[in-house]
């Protein structure tokens, strides 16, 4: 499907892309491994892999919308069962295995292509770089395995599924905060790749690690396939006639309004809010744990401070924005006097009214976790300016298909561009707050300024680019 | 007289190089009721999509009520109703919110009268407050032909919008259309049931790999066959 909405070189350019980007980055591993000891590389990379498979493997929540929504022109693998001599058990295996070579032919290989490609300048061992590869897929995969068996259970049980969520949460605390169960007992995929070339030499613990690793995963993918219901039987729901009333409560926005209060109801009822926390959270953790890492594990003094922080949830208003565009299709809307560009501009009001609390309840949270409360006037308004310019961007980029538009490359290319330039001075600046706050604000300021007026820049260029597109398109 | 509907050379081809129309020339008057037959794939679903502003010609020409389709799509969706091939309603949206919300986006007055109205007709008031998303397909097609009257256009587009109906829908349907072209509304309509559109169509079309083959009144496309349904497979080449 994605590579219906992109041509198929483009689609091929995305790993081709990682390919150069892994192999830029060996190029320079060893000003990396300077700084930052190979081990401790590894260790964040297998996060980063880790959290990549949770966010992508949760077939479970996506299984039961799929079959339920009304899909317009497209038809879904996942609801064959309901008219061929298949089981839903079956059919969501199936689904794991593809993305699991889907994302392995798309990241995890083209990651390790580029790092053999750098052999002849960098010196790796081609064995090694296999190992890296077997090791990043067992963590990969054991991630993938529990996003798609805490899914399932959340779909039998909310209590389970929050019992298996705080787990989780504890086990990662007891690792973080108390030291007191080491990474690779959580990730076995990062012992292995601990206990072999070129860090070690030591094949029976490896070879535990690999048992350990596989068995997780099949344990939790058992689990999941399980838990599948195979008798799926839709649940009729009936709600109260709301959007007349919740129209009328919208007097601002005038003749967009019957769109928004439409747009602010779907994403109430499919349950949307939660799944937009979810996918604030992780990235969020992520965060946390890095700016944790580098300033506990590499003792490197970073003062990762409120503002870098509203500059980050800034940007995580893109995952936001993307899933305002999985709510439901729209291919009904061709059939009324309605334009894409009209709908993208009311998916923007609708974000901002969801999210703006949510970010600002980020921000509060984190600088007073962080006791640096101080520089909040300074980071709401960061947060802000960086939230709505991402988010215009991203419409601007990809309109309505937002994760489909993401897997072609020259738009990958471009809102890489867009979204780190910014990113980076906003960082850098952050870091000299404390050294100098003039210095600092003014470059800030600069920024912002910037970045509102290409956000004006691109919110009125929607028009142009999206004008001529239809719906389902 | 201005004409209902005029198409003249409308091709249309896909990426890929796939031909789906090659030079349409329409023209259904005001006040017809204008049936459009053609095998799967004939280019139907596309013809009609181009003569409602949801996709634009590679080459030709389309007018609706007089407007240019390719130049004012907006103005040509807020003058006709479309009933599309898919059955596919906003899934969070009750079926009154439903009608509610395409009720406010075609700014039609006395709405609240109208909802009412069509969801007697389509005997939808037990289900009222159920989310489209759970309905039927049945269910979810009546709705779709709610939301295509609602406005009372002056010309309505129809793809398929007997299928999923159960007989007693369809003959509702069937005689809401016949009463809706004595008071002067204009049909479009793509389908593949011969035997209704025989019954409803004033004049009629036949279209094979993106072209007309045939085209005038019932009598004159029908020729010497005993039925429609008859000349249709002599005329597609499958007697």
């Amino acid at each position: 499907m994605h590579t219906s909405y992109t041509t198929k070189r483009m689609f091929l350019m995305f790993p081709a892309m990682v390919t150069a980007f892994a192999f830029a980055i060996a190029l320079t591993s060893e000003r990396i491994f300077a700084d930052t000891p190979l081990p401790q590389v590894l260790l964040v990379l297998h996060f980063s892999v880790f959290l990549y498979g949770m966010s992508v493997g949760a077939f479970g929540f996506l299984g039961r919308q799929y079959q339920e929504r009304s899909t317009g022109y497209r038809n879904y693998i996942v609801t064959t069962p309901a008219t061929l001599p298949m089981s839903f058990k079956r059919t969501f295996l199936g689904m794991y295995l593809r993305d699991a070579i889907f994302y392995v032919l798309l990241l995890l290989g083209p990651l390790s292509l580029g790092l053999a490609l750098s052999v002849p300048w960098t010196g790796f061992r081609l064995t090694s770089i296999a190992l890296f590869f077997t090791a990043t897929l067992l963590t990969f995969l054991a991630g993938m395995s529990l996003s798609f068996f805490v899914s399932t259970l959340y779909l039998r049980s909310v209590p389970a599924f929050a019992a298996s969520m705080l787990a989780l949460i504890g086990l990662f605390s007891a690792y973080g905060l108390f030291h007191a169960v080491p990474l690779e007992a959580i990730l076995p995929g990062l012992g292995f790749q601990y206990a072999v070339p070129p860090l070690a030499a030591e094949a029976l613990p490896a070879l535990a690690y690999v048992a350990a690793s596989v068995l997780l995963l099949l344990g939790f993918l058992a689990g999941a396939v399980l838990l599948v219901e195979d008798r799926y039987e839709s649940k009729t729901s009936r709600g109260e006639d709301r959007l007349p009333a919740l129209e009328t409560r919208l007097p601002l926005f005038r003749r967009s309004r019957i769109l928004l209060a439409k747009e602010l109801l779907d994403l109430r009822r499919s349950g949307t809010p939660l799944k937009m926390l979810f996918s604030f959270v992780v990235p969020l953790v992520f965060l946390s744990f890095t700016a944790w890492f580098v300033r506990n594990g590499l003792a490197v003094p970073v003062g990762f401070n409120t503002v870098f922080y509203g500059g980050m949830v800034g940007f995580f208003g893109v995952s936001l924005y993307n899933w305002l565009n999985n709510v439901d299709n729209v291919d009904y809307l061709a059939t009324l006097p309605l334009t894409v560009p009209q709908v993208i501009k009311v998916k923007l009001r609708a974000f901002l009214l969801m999210t703006t609390w949510i970010s600002t309840l980020f921000v509060l949270a984190i600088s007073w976790l962080n006791q640096d409360t101080r520089l909040l006037w300074l980071a709401l308004p960061v947060m802000f300016v960086v939230s709505v310019y991402m988010v215009v961007a991203t419409a601007y980029l990809t309109g309505l298909k937002t994760n489909s538009f993401f897997f072609n490359f020259g738009i990958m290319a471009k809102f890489s561009i867009m979204s780190m330039l910014p990113d980076i001075c906003l960082t850098i600046l952050s870091f000299t707050v404390d050294k100098d706050l003039v210095f600092s604000v003014a470059g800030i300021a600069v920024v912002l300024v910037s970045l509102g007026i290409t956000t004006v820049l691109l919110y009125r260029g929607i028009d142009g680019k999206w004008g001529r597109t239809e719906f389902g398109e | 007289m201005l004409a209902a509907i005029e198409a003249r050379g409308v091709t249309k081809v896909f990426s890929g190089n796939k031909v789906a129309l090659q030079g349409i020339d329409l023209r259904v008057e005001p006040g017809e009721f204008f049936g459009l037959f053609g095998p799967n794939g004939a280019g139907k679903t596309t013809l009609l999509k181009i003569l409602t502003g949801q996709l634009q010609p590679t080459a030709g020409s389309a007018s609706v009520l007089g407007i240019d389709v390719a130049r004012s799509p907006l103005q040509v969706k807020a003058a006709i109703g479309i009933v599309p091939e898919v059955e596919s309603p906003p899934s969070y949206l009750t079926s009154y919110e439903y009608l509610y919300f395409v009720g406010r986006v075609r700014g039609v007055s006395g709405l609240e009268k109208r909802i009412v109205s069509w969801l007697d007709f389509f005997e939808l008031d037990g289900m009222r407050s159920t989310l489209c998303k759970d309905l039927s397909k049945g269910t979810r097609q009546k709705l779709m032909l709610g939301a295509a009257f609602l406005h009372e256009p002056k010309l309505l587009f129809l793809d398929e919008p007997f299928i999923n109906l159960d007989p007693i829908f369809q003959r509702r349907v069937k005689d809401w259309l016949l009463e809706y072209r004595a008071r002067g509304g204009t049909v479009f309509m793509g389908s593949h049931l011969l035997e209704i559109a025989e019954k409803l169509a004033t004049r009629v079309a036949v279209i094979k790999e993106g072209r007309v083959i045939a085209a005038g009144s019932l009598a004159e496309v029908r020729g010497r066959y005993a039925d429609l349904e008859t000349a249709f497979l002599h005329l597609v080449g499958r007697p």
